[in-house]
């Protein structure tokens, strides 16, 4: 159910394909002249911004999280004997397979599109992308389990992502802007994450693949057994 | 009757508001035990208690004799539970609703099916079992709501008020339904704050005010202090010039209650002093525009205890 209301939330679609799709198109464009070839700036910035929706995964799972129609039933299962792991585990599952379904849509038809490379082999692309996917669903999860609220949860969740993008490198590098602003931006783990990716897509290179696909699946783990722990029934009724 | 449940001592508050006061009561196997009481009298809060979906801050509930946190899966698998609002999913057909939520109840398979056949029968909705619910009325989601509680077939049915806004006719088929419940066996706790369905429908009664059950008893002995009274309605054009005091002059009036246009008299059942209560109200130039009477009545319980009517 959590899977069918989110498919049937416009807003949510539109906003992982065509609004994803469109942000890629123009900033490649508009910065195209900054690049060797506006290929070049099509490739960093889908790379780049699918790592920012990827991310942003997590509003998905705190807006999955808070849906009333599906929480009124919800609650059957709280009483069943099932307790409540069925709960915050299908809106971290429902989101995780949304996000990536569409992503993957968007990879689709934007890479022949612009050109886009993934790499000589585009499966470990891909499959790179699961990890990051589910942590973001657990992340968005987790944060509704501390603080009941999908408005308090969307705003810290939004701030927290777009600093971490910014630093990062989503929008622009920071790699030419002297040391100091270098070294910020590794401090953001997007900036690890645009790496990775770039280092798949462009040099064929697995040397940060595994780091990144075993930190994304540790950093899942954690926040589904932070589900666990902060998930009370009273707050869900 | 062999005792199912006991609540003892139950107290919960949330932040400062303490809105359960050291509860206690039993539930007896077979029996349709009503909670009555007024909104915010703390009768869903009991609820969500019983349940295990709340916690107490202190108190103990037992279940078969059990602790019910020493045998919680057990406990969850004997109830069902139908919540104040529909919780059912719009999406899905009546048939899927019932079908998802017996599973999680351990049931597959052959059972399974004939669960969800029996369960669909019990609400009517046998020939819309394919209809996805959010094509039903308020009605048929009410009765799916309790089928959906009652597939698994539990000992221990609990309702939270299912009756909330709906139209009478599918009040009815609803307490008609818990009525079968109980002939079959079942036990059943029933919230509500409408007497008359506690009228039809009790084995016994819990009557609950601010967090605390301030009655408990078969209607007949909750009655009982009330059986010789009577109660006047009395609606006037316009009430200045008379005050309550002045009925007491008249014999067999127990009490006397004015609000606005509306005095409402308790007078000894058996003495006819309708008639000069009529001559004072006409000898202080009141003009009366509608009496009505009743005799012996929760709601004149509750008003004994309280007060102030149910729904005030």
């Amino acid at each position: 159910m959590d899977m069918i209301n989110l498919f049937k939330n416009p807003v949510l679609v539109g906003y992982n394909t065509l609004f994803a799709a469109l942000l890629i198109l123009i900033m490649g464009f508009l910065t195209g002249g900054n690049y060797a070839d506006i290929k070049n700036s099509y490739q960093y910035y889908t790379v780049t911004l699918l790592v920012y929706g990827m991310l942003n995964g997590a509003m998905t799972a705190s807006n999955c999280f808070m849906e009333r129609d599906i929480k009124r039933p919800n609650l059957r299962i709280i009483y069943s004997p099932a307790g409540s792991f069925p709960i915050y585990f299908s809106k971290i599952l429902s989101s995780f397979v949304f996000d990536y379904v569409l992503h993957l849509l968007l990879l689709a038809v934007l890479c022949p599109l612009l050109n886009v490379t993934l790499g000589i082999q585009p499966i470990f692309f891909i499959l790179l992308m699961a990890p990051i996917e589910f942590a973001a669903a657990a992340l968005g999860t987790f944060f509704c389990c501390i603080f009941h609220c999908e408005e308090t949860t969307s705003t810290l969740l939004s701030l927290t992502i777009s600093v971490l993008c910014v630093l990062g490198g989503t929008f622009f590098s920071f790699d030419g802007m002297g040391k100091t602003l270098a070294f910020i931006s590794k401090l953001s783990p997007v900036k690890w994450l645009n790496d990775a990716f770039f280092a798949l897509s462009c040099d064929n290179s697995l040397a940060l693949y595994w780091p990144v696909f075993i930190g994304a699946s540790v950093v899942s783990a954690l926040l589904v057994l932070g589900c666990h722990i902060f998930f009370r029934t009273e707050d869900y009724l | 009757m062999e005792n199912l449940m006991s609540v003892s001592h139950l107290t919960k508050s949330f932040k400062e508001n303490k809105v359960l006061n050291e509860i206690c009561f039993e539930v007896h196997t077979g029996e349709v035990l009503c909670i009555l009481g007024p909104n915010g009298a703390g009768k869903t809060t009991t609820i969500n208690i019983l349940t295990a979906a709340l916690g107490s801050d202190s108190g103990e509930i037992k279940f078969k004799g059990k602790p019910i946190n020493s045998q919680l899966r057990a406990y969850k698998q004997a109830l069902g539970i139908v919540p104040q609002d529909v919780a059912l999913y719009d999406e899905l057909s009546a048939e899927r609703n019932l079908s998802f939520f017996a599973s999680l109840y351990g049931l597959h398979g052959s059972d399974l099916k004939k669960a969800v056949d029996e369960a669909l029968v019990f609400a009517g909705l046998s020939d819309r079992r394919h209809d996805k619910v959010k094509t039903f009325s308020g009605g048929m989601k009410r009765r799916l709501n309790i089928a959906c509680a009652i597939a698994h077939k539990p000992e221990l049915v609990i309702m939270d008020e299912p009756t909330v806004g709906i139209d009478p006719q599918s009040r009815n088929y609803i307490l008609e339904s818990i009525k079968k419940l109980r002939d079959n066996g079942m036990t059943v706790i029933y919230t509500t704050h409408y007497m008359e369905e506690v009228e039809v429908i009790s084995s016994r009664i819990i009557i609950m005010d601010h967090g605390a059950i301030i009655a408990e008893g078969t209607k007949e002995s909750l009655k009982e202090d009330i059986q010789n009274d009577k109660r006047y309605i009395i609606e006037v054009e316009e009430n200045g010039s008379i005050s309550h005091d002045d009925f007491f002059a008249i014999e067999g009036v127990k009490a006397a209650k004015i609000e606005g246009s509306t005095i409402e008299i308790t007078s000894l059942k058996g003495i006819e002093n309708l008639d000069r209560i009529i001559a004072l109200l006409s000898n202080r130039g009141e003009k009366i525009r509608n009496i009505t009477s009743e005799n012996a009545s929760l709601e004149m319980v509750f008003l004994k205890l309280t007060g102030r009517k149910l729904r005030d």
